[in-house]
C-alpha cells in the first residue's frame, strides 16, 4: 500500500505544532486585550441619555460648582444624580420651550424619574465610597477627568481593578489640596507653578488642617488655590457648607512649605491627611464585603 | 368549610434515592439508640462529661461514622437532594456551564439611574437614617429604632436611649422586619373572596352599625390591645354604641398572672421585677430569660445578667428554677428542678405553706434549701412567676414576695399595660356563646385568627359561621380571613401611626417608616369608621397623646417622636397592700398518668411568626429543632411508652387527637409531655408557614390552656425524620481523640471517648463555682494549678504556643504602628471580640440580627436537614451530665477571625485573606467554592451556598437588603464578618474627621441585639478600650487554643453560683 502520507506532511505537522501554539499565545493575548478593551470596560463610550447634557456648557461654560448637582459628594458615598427639581430651578426660567429639555419637563409635570444610564458603572460587589476620596485629597478629575471639557459625558478611565489599585498602593502621586478637588484643572506643583502648604493646627475634618495656596504667601496678598469664590477660605470644605474663619491662619507667622514636584507634595499630605498605608488601602475589605 | 382537626404532614418526606442512582444522604438525624443503651455507656463514668446530643453522648458507632465524614449532608451524590442524578444534570447543564464561564468576561449591562424629581430635604442618599418607634407585643412594646436606607426600613435595633429597653431587643422584635417584606402580605381588602376597596367597608360597616342605633350585635374580637389610643378611640365607640362589644384574646395571654392579682389584690396589677436588687430567685415555670413573651424580658434579663456577672466587690446572685418543659431559663439556672405541670402547683402550695411535705423527696429538699436560702437574703430575694406559670404559682409568689419583704424592693406591682385588661379566656368563650345564640351581627376580628388558634372544645368555626358578617384585620388572608366576609389588609407597624407601652408603662409613639406598601389599615382606621372617617390614625394619636404629652405640645410631640418614648410616661409602683392568700388548690396528680404541657414556641410564639423564614428556621432555644416541632419529653417516658426519637405517634387528650414526633428533651420531667403551639398552620399561612409541624392548639381546650393531665399516647404511626440542627457542627475529630488514646493522660477516671473528649478534655467549656473561682482565679487559663475545674491542661498543648515556642513569633502580631506620611505612628486597629459565658442567655437574639444586617437567605427545611442553614452564627448547647438533670452551657459561636487562619491558608484563590486589622475577610466575587476553606475550619462556621439560596427575584425582598452587604450568589462561601460594613463605615467616618476610632463605636449587629450585653467587640490594640480590658482578664480563654489557630474571639469562662446544701 502506498504511503497515505507524503513527505511533505513531516513539515506540516511540525507548523502545526508550532501554529498551535501561537494560536493558544494569541488567543491569551487577545483575551487579555479584549478584557481591557473599551468594549469591555465602556471606557470612553458615550451612552444615549434621554438629555444630551453637556457638563462642557454647565462647568465650563456657566461655571456651575460640581456639587450643585452632586450634593452628596462629600458626606455619602453616593455623589448623587440630581432630582429633576435641580434642572428646573434654572430651565423653569431659561430654555423652557427647548426641544432637548422635554424629558425634564415631562418628568417635572409627571413625577416620573429622568431615566439616564449610568456611566460609571461598577459591579455591585464594589463598595465605593466618594466621601473619603473628596475628604482625603482626591479630585474628581483624578478618576473623571476633564469633565469641564466633556461635552457629553464618559468613562475616562477602565475603572477596573488594577486601576484602583494604582492609585491605592501608591496614593501620593494623586494627592491634592483639599482646597483643589473640585478644581479640573489642576495640575500638581512644577517648578513653574510651586504650591506653598503648611498646616494650620486646626482638628476636625481632614482638610482643615492643612492650606495651600498656588501664589507665594510670603508676598503680599496671597491668592488661596481655589479655582472659585477665592475669597472665601482655605478650607477644603466647599464653599457651600464651610464656616471656617476667612483666612485667619494666613498670618505671616505662618512658615509655608514650598513644593515643586507632585512627589513631594504627596508625601506631605499623605502625612498631614493621615492617609492610610499602602497595605492597608490595597487590603480586600476596603471594597470588598 | 376545611375540617379543623389537626393536620400533621407525617410521612411525606421525599424519598430521595431512586433506582440505581446513588445513595442520596438526606438526613443526619441522630441514630437511634435505646435507653439502657445510654445507661450502659454512661455506667461508671465520673468527672465532668459534655454532650450536645445523644449520640454523641453514647458515642455509637453510627455516629463515628457519621463523623467521619466532614460535610455529612455531601455524602452520596454530594449536593443534589433532588433525584437528579448529578450526572444527568452534567449532561443537560452543559453547554449552559461552557457559555456560563464566558459570560463571566463580557461587560456589563447597562444600569438605569433614576433620580428623584424632588429630593426628600433631609435626605443624603448613601447615609442611612434612624428612626425611632415601638414594635407592639401583647407582653410589651419594645421600643425601636429602625435603620433606614432612602426610607426603606431594613434593620430593627434597640433603642439605646430608652430607660427599658436600653438599646436592647430580642429575636421577634428584629424578625418583624421580614414581616413587612413578606411577599405573602395581604395586598387589598376583600369582600366574599374577591377584591375590594376600603372605603366601600368604611361605609358599609358605619352604615350597618348605626343601623342598630346602640351597637348591639357588634362585636369586635382583638388582640390584646396596648395602645392608649386604641383603647380612647374604643372608650368613643362604646360611648357612641353602648350594646357594642369588645372581646381581647390572645391565643398565649397573661390571663392567669391577671386573675391571680385580682385575687391577691383586687385590681388587675402587673408585676415588675427588679431582679438587680435579687440576690436569690426563684422562678417557677417563668421563662424570662427566653423572649418577649415573658414580660419585661429586656430589663430583667439584663439585670439578671449584670447580677450574675463575677466581678469583684460583687455578690453573685443565685437562680433556682422549678419547670417542666427545659428553658434556657432553667438552663441558665444555678438549680433546676424538673417538675411535671400539676407538681408544680404542688410545689407552689408548699411553698405558700412555708415548705409543707411534698412527696417527691428531690422537690422537698430543692423546696427546703429555696425556702431557706430565699429568708436567708434579707428581703433581697423574689420569685419569679409569667404569664405561663399555674394559677397556683401566681398566688404562691404573691404570698411569698409579701413575707419575704420583697414587695417594693425586688417586685413592683403596678397598674395593667393593657389598658383595658381582662380575663382573656373566660371573654372568649362567653363570646362563642352569644355566637351560638345568634346574638352576634357583624363580628370584627381586629389582627386575631380564632379559627387557628381558638381552644378546641369552643368548635370556634362553627360559632363563626352562625355570624352574617365578619370582618378581619390581618396583614395576611390567613385561616381566619379566608372565610371572613370582609378582610381588610392590616399595615405593619413600620407603616403605621399608633402608641403602645412597655413594660414599665412608657408610651412610646409608634411612627411609620414607610408608606403602607399595600395601602393597609390599622385597628385605628378599623375603630376610627365608626366615629369619623376624616380622622386618620396619626389625627387620633395625636389628639390621644395630648393627654399624656405635659407642657407644650409641639415640642412634646417632636421630642417624642425623635426620642421614640415620652418621659413620665412611666408606671410609678402601687402601694398594693397585704395580698389576700385564699388557700392554694391543686388537682392531685395521678402517679403515672401522662401531663400535657402547651408552651408558646420560643421561635414563633403562638403561630403568627410563622411566616418569617429567619423564626421558623432559627434552630429553637434547647431543642435546636428547625422548621419542626416535636412532642417533647424525657429518656425515660420514651422507654416506658416503648418509643424511640423521630417515631411519630398519636397524642389522645380527652378524645382530640394529633400525630406527632418525638424528641428526646434532656431534663425535661417524666410523666409529662411539652407541646409547643404555633405550627400546624394550614396553606392560608403563606409560603413559609404553611404545612410547618403540628397543630398542638387541636388538643387545647378553654379550660386548660397551659397543661391538661390525661394524655394517652399511641404509637406505631410511621416515623418522621425531625429537622434538628445540634449535629451539624460537630467536626471529624477522630484523630484528636486517637491522639489522646495514645497517649493516656493524668485523668484516668475521665473518659477517652470521643463523644466526652471534645467539651472537657479540650476544655471548649471551661466553668467554675464561685468558691472554686475565687480559690483560684486563673481556673480558666493554663499553668494554673490545684483545683482545677477543668481539667485544662489535660492536652499536652493545652493552650497556644508562647511567644518564644513558636517558629514564627510576631507573624502574628498586630499591634503594629503603622507609618503614616513622613514618620507618624499610630497604632493600627486590631479588631478582636468577647463572649462572656456567663452572661449569654441563649435567646437568639443575635441570630436574627444577624440574618437582617448581613442579607442572610433562608434556605428551607430540607437544605437544613442536610446541615446547609446559612446562620453565621450559631449557640451550641453543651450539656453535662445526668441525663434528667443536666446542666447546659451556651456558647455563641461564630467566626473566629484566626490570626493564623486554617481557612486562608488552602484557599486555592485567595478569596479568604487577612487584612492588616486582622480580620478574617472573604471576598465574595474571588470565591470559586472549592469548600477547602470550610473543611479546615475546626469551628465549622463557614457556610456554603450549595444552592442558589437568596431571592434574587422577589421584588418586596429587595427593599431589605442591607445595601451595604453583598447579596451572595450560588457557590460562596461565607462566614461571620465582624459585620465589616459596620467596622468601615465608622472607619470612614473617623477618618474623615481624622481622629483614632473611639471605643464603643463600632457595634457589631449580633452585640447590637444582644440582651445581656454578653458580646463585646473593639480594638484590642487599644489598652483602654473594653475589649482589651476584657481580654486580660484572667477568666478568657480561646476555644481549641492549642492547634494554633489564634482566635481573635474570646470566651470568659462562666462561674455558677450553687447552693451548697443542694450540691
Amino acid at each position: 500500500m502506498a504511503q497515505v502520507f507524503d513527505r511533505s506532511s513531516n513539515a506540516l505537522a511540525r507548523a502545526s505544532l508550532v501554529l498551535t501554539g501561537l494560536i493558544v499565545i494569541a488567543l491569551g493575548v487577545a483575551l487579555n486585550s479584549l478584557q481591557r478593551s473599551p468594549w469591555v470596560t465602556k471606557q470612553g463610550q458615550r451612552p444615549d441619555q434621554p438629555v444630551p447634557f453637556s457638563h462642557k456648557h454647565h462647568v465650563e461654560g456657566l461655571g456651575l460648582q460640581c456639587q450643585y448637582c452632586h450634593v452628596s459628594v462629600e458626606k455619602s458615598s453616593y455623589a448623587g444624580i440630581p432630582p429633576t427639581k435641580t434642572c428646573m430651578n434654572c430651565h423653569s426660567q431659561i430654555w423652557t420651550d427647548a426641544q432637548l429639555l422635554e424629558p425634564v419637563r415631562h418628568s417635572w409635570a409627571t413625577g416620573e424619574s429622568i431615566n439616564w444610564i449610568r456611566v460609571h458603572d461598577l459591579p455591585d460587589y464594589v463598595y465605593f465610597n466618594h466621601e473619603i476620596h473628596v475628604n482625603k485629597g482626591i479630585g474628581c478629575a483624578s478618576c473623571h477627568g476633564r469633565v469641564d471639557e466633556m461635552p457629553l459625558m464618559y468613562q475616562q478611565n477602565t475603572l477596573q481593578m488594577e486601576w484602583c489599585l494604582n492609585c491605592h498602593r501608591n496614593p501620593g502621586v494623586n494627592l491634592r489640596p483639599a482646597s483643589e478637588i473640585y478644581n479640573m484643572a489642576w495640575a500638581g506643583p512644577s517648578s513653574d507653578k510651586p504650591v506653598w502648604c503648611t498646616t494650620t493646627g486646626k482638628g476636625g475634618p481632614t482638610a482643615q488642617g492643612v492650606s495651600c495656596v498656588t501664589k507665594d504667601p510670603n508676598n503680599s496678598n496671597p491668592e488661596v488655590a481655589q479655582v472659585e469664590a477665592p475669597k472665601v477660605g482655605a478650607s477644603g470644605q466647599s464653599q457651600v457648607v464651610s464656616d471656617a474663619p476667612a483666612m485667619t491662619a494666613m498670618s505671616p507667622a505662618v512658615s509655608y512649605q514650598r513644593f515643586t514636584s507632585q512627589a513631594d507634595l504627596g508625601h506631605f499630605l499623605m502625612d498631614k491627611y493621615h492617609i492610610r498605608t499602602a497595605n492597608e488601602l490595597s487590603s480586600c475589605e476596603v471594597c470588598h464585603r | 368549610m376545611k375540617e379543623l382537626v389537626g393536620t400533621t404532614h407525617m410521612g411525606t418526606e421525599p424519598t430521595m434515592a431512586e433506582g440505581k442512582q446513588a445513595q442520596v444522604i438526606t438526613t443526619i438525624a441522630p441514630a437511634k439508640m435505646t435507653l439502657a443503651e445510654v445507661r450502659a455507656k454512661l455506667e461508671g463514668k465520673t468527672g465532668k462529661r459534655f454532650w450536645k446530643n445523644l449520640d454523641e453522648l453514647s458515642d455509637s458507632p453510627q455516629f463515628q461514622e457519621l463523623m467521619q465524614e466532614e460535610f455529612p449532608r455531601q455524602a452520596g451524590a454530594g449536593e443534589w437532594v433532588d433525584s437528579v442524578s448529578r450526572r444527568g444534570f452534567l449532561k443537560v447543564m452543559g453547554a449552559s456551564f461552557a457559555l456560563a464561564g464566558l459570560a463571566g468576561c463580557t461587560k456589563q449591562p447597562d444600569e438605569p439611574i433614576f433620580p428623584y424629581v424632588k429630593q426628600p430635604e433631609d435626605l443624603i442618599l448613601g447615609k442611612p437614617m434612624y428612626f425611632a418607634t415601638a414594635h407592639p407585643f401583647p407582653t410589651g412594646a419594645v421600643p425601636v429604632l429602625v435603620k433606614s436606607d432612602a426610607f426603606r426600613p431594613i434593620k430593627i435595633e434597640g433603642n439605646p436611649e430608652h430607660p427599658m429597653s436600653k438599646g436592647k431587643s430580642d429575636a421577634y422584635t428584629q424578625a418583624t422586619l421580614l414581616d413587612l417584606y413578606d411577599p405573602d402580605r395581604s395586598v387589598q381588602p376583600k369582600f366574599r373572596g374577591e377584591p375590594a376597596q376600603w372605603g366601600q367597608f368604611q361605609q358599609e360597616f358605619a352604615k350597618a352599625v348605626a343601623g342598630t342605633k346602640t351597637g348591639e350585635g357588634v362585636y369586635f374580637l382583638s388582640e390584646t390591645i396596648t395602645s392608649p389610643t386604641l383603647a380612647a378611640q374604643w372608650k368613643q365607640v362604646a360611648a357612641k354604641y353602648p350594646q357594642a362589644k369588645l372581646v381581647q384574646y390572645d391565643a398565649v395571654n397573661g390571663d392567669h398572672a391577671r386573675a391571680a392579682s385580682k385575687a391577691a389584690y383586687g385590681d388587675y396589677l402587673d408585676v415588675q421585677y427588679k431582679l438587680e436588687e435579687a440576690d436569690v430567685i426563684l422562678a417557677l415555670d417563668a421563662d424570662f430569660l427566653g423572649g418577649i413573651a415573658f414580660p419585661g424580658f429586656l430589663p430583667i434579663s439584663a439585670a439578671y445578667a449584670e447580677r450574675h456577672r463575677f466581678e469583684a466587690g460583687k455578690t453573685m446572685n443565685r437562680l433556682y428554677v422549678v419547670e417542666t418543659m427545659p428553658t434556657v431559663t432553667g438552663y441558665k439556672a444555678d438549680h433546676r428542678l424538673a417538675l411535671k405541670p400539676s407538681e408544680i402547683e404542688a410545689f407552689s402550695a408548699a411553698l405558700a405553706g412555708g415548705g409543707s411535705t411534698l412527696s417527691n423527696p428531690d422537690a422537698q429538699k430543692f423546696l427546703t434549701a429555696v425556702l431557706d436560702d430565699l429568708k436567708k437574703s434579707g428581703g433581697k430575694a423574689v420569685v419569679v412567676v409569667g404569664p405561663q406559670s399555674p394559677a397556683s404559682a401566681h398566688a404562691a409568689a404573691h404570698a411569698l414576695n409579701a413575707s419575704l419583704g420583697a414587695v417594693g424592693k425586688t417586685v413592683v406591682y403596678t397598674e395593667s399595660i393593657a389598658p383595658i385588661p381582662s380575663e382573656q379566656g373566660a371573654d372568649l368563650k362567653s363570646l362563642v356563646a352569644d355566637m351560638y345564640n345568634g346574638k352576634v351581627q357583624w363580628l370584627v376580628l381586629l389582627g386575631v385568627n380564632p379559627l387557628y388558634n381558638a381552644p378546641s372544645d369552643l368548635e370556634f368555626t362553627t360559632a363563626f359561621n352562625k355570624v352574617p358578617v365578619t370582618v378581619h384585620l390581618g396583614s395576611h388572608v390567613d385561616e381566619t380571613g379566608f372565610y371572613s366576609t370582609w378582610h381588610i389588609n392590616k399595615s405593619h407597624y413600620l407603616e403605621s401611626w399608633s402608641d403602645a407601652r412597655a413594660y414599665d408603662g412608657t408610651i412610646s409613639i409608634v411612627q411609620p417608616m414607610i408608606d403602607p406598601l399595600y395601602g393597609g389599615k390599622s385597628a385605628h382606621d378599623v375603630l376610627q369608621a365608626l366615629l369619623d372617617p376624616s380622622v386618620s390614625a396619626y389625627d387620633a394619636v395625636v389628639a390621644n397623646a395630648k393627654t399624656y404629652i405635659t407642657g407644650d405640645f409641639p415640642t412634646g410631640w417632636k421630642k417624642a417622636l425623635h426620642d421614640g418614648w415620652v418621659a413620665g410616661t412611666a408606671f410609678s409602683p402601687k402601694l398594693a397592700g397585704v395580698p389576700k392568700t385564699a388557700p392554694i388548690t391543686t388537682s392531685a396528680p395521678t402517679a403515672g398518668a401522662i401531663e400535657i404541657s402547651f408552651r408558646p414556641d420560643p421561635s414563633i410564639y403562638d403561630g403568627r411568626y410563622g411566616n418569617n423564614g429567619w423564626l421558623q428556621e432559627l434552630p429553637k432555644q434547647v431543642t435546636n429543632i428547625a422548621w419542626d416541632n416535636a412532642a417533647l419529653m424525657s429518656m425515660d417516658l420514651m422507654a416506658k411508652l416503648g418509643i424511640e426519637e423521630n417515631e411519630a405517634i398519636e397524642l389522645n387528650l380527652n378524645g382530640r387527637k394529633v400525630i406527632t414526633p418525638v424528641l428526646m428533651t434532656p431534663g425535661h420531667p417524666d410523666d409529662a409531655v411539652t407541646v409547643h403551639l404555633g405550627f400546624g398552620r394550614r396553606v392560608e399561612a403563606g409560603r413559609v408557614g404553611a404545612g410547618v409541624g403540628f397543630d398542638a392548639y387541636s388538643l387545647r381546650t378553654s379550660d386548660a390552656p397551659l397543661s391538661a393531665a390525661g394524655l394517652t399516647v399511641a404509637r406505631g404511626k410511621g416515623t418522621y425524620d425531625l429537622c434538628v440542627t445540634k449535629v451539624h457542627n460537630i467536626e471529624h475529630r477522630g484523630s484528636y481523640a486517637q491522639r489522646d488514646l495514645e497517649h493516656p493522660l493524668s485523668d484516668k477516671e475521665g473518659t477517652y471517648s470521643l463523644a466526652g473528649h471534645e467539651a472537657m478534655e479540650r476544655s471548649i467549656i471551661r466553668y467554675a463555682t464561685v468558691a472554686e473561682a475565687t480559690a483560684n482565679p486563673k481556673y480558666a487559663s493554663e499553668g494554673a494549678s490545684g483545683t482545677w475545674v477543668n481539667k485544662v491542661g489535660y492536652n499536652p498543648q493545652g493552650e497556644a504556643p508562647e511567644h518564644g515556642d513558636s517558629f514564627f513569633p510576631d507573624s502574628w502580631r498586630y499591634d503594629h504602628t503603622a507609618v503614616v506620611g513622613a514618620g507618624q505612628k499610630v497604632l493600627q486597629n486590631s479588631w478582636g471580640m468577647s463572649v462572656d459565658l456567663n452572661s449569654c442567655i441563649g435567646c437568639n437574639a443575635c441570630i436574627v440580627s444577624c440574618y437582617a444586617e448581613n442579607n442572610i437567605p433562608v434556605v428551607g427545611r430540607e437544605q437544613v436537614k442536610i446541615g446547609r442553614n446559612m446562620q453565621w452564627l450559631r449557640i451550641d448547647t453543651y450539656f453535662e451530665g445526668d441525663l434528667h438533670a443536666p446542666k447546659a452551657h451556651f456558647q455563641p459561636m461564630m467566626c473566629q477571625h484566626c490570626e493564623n487562619a486554617g481557612c486562608e491558608q488552602v484557599c486555592p484563590v485567595g478569596a479568604t485573606v487577612h487584612t492588616p486589622e486582622g480580620l478574617n475577610t472573604m471576598v465574595y466575587n474571588r470565591c470559586v467554592g472549592t469548600r477547602y476553606c470550610s473543611n479546615n475550619c475546626m469551628y465549622k462556621v463557614r457556610r456554603f451556598n450549595f444552592l442558589l439560596y437568596s431571592d434574587f427575584d422577589t421584588e418586596s425582598l429587595k427593599f431589605m437588603r442591607n445595601p451595604d452587604v453583598s447579596v451572595r450568589s450560588r457557590g460562596v462561601m461565607e462566614k461571620c464578618s465582624y459585620c465589616i460594613q459596620r467596622i468601615e463605615a465608622v472607619k470612614i467616618e473617623a477618618d474623615k474627621n481624622n481622629r483614632a476610632i473611639a471605643d464603643g463605636e463600632i457595634v457589631t449587629a449580633c452585640q447590637q441585639a444582644c440582651p445581656t450585653d454578653a458580646i463585646i467587640f473593639g480594638n484590642i490594640n487599644d489598652p483602654n478600650s473594653r475589649i482589651a480590658k476584657k481580654k486580660a482578664e484572667e477568666r478568657e480563654y480561646q476555644v481549641l487554643a492549642d492547634l494554633n489557630f489564634r482566635p481573635r474571639t474570646t470566651y470568659t469562662a462562666g462561674v455558677i453560683n450553687p447552693n451548697p446544701e443542694l450540691a
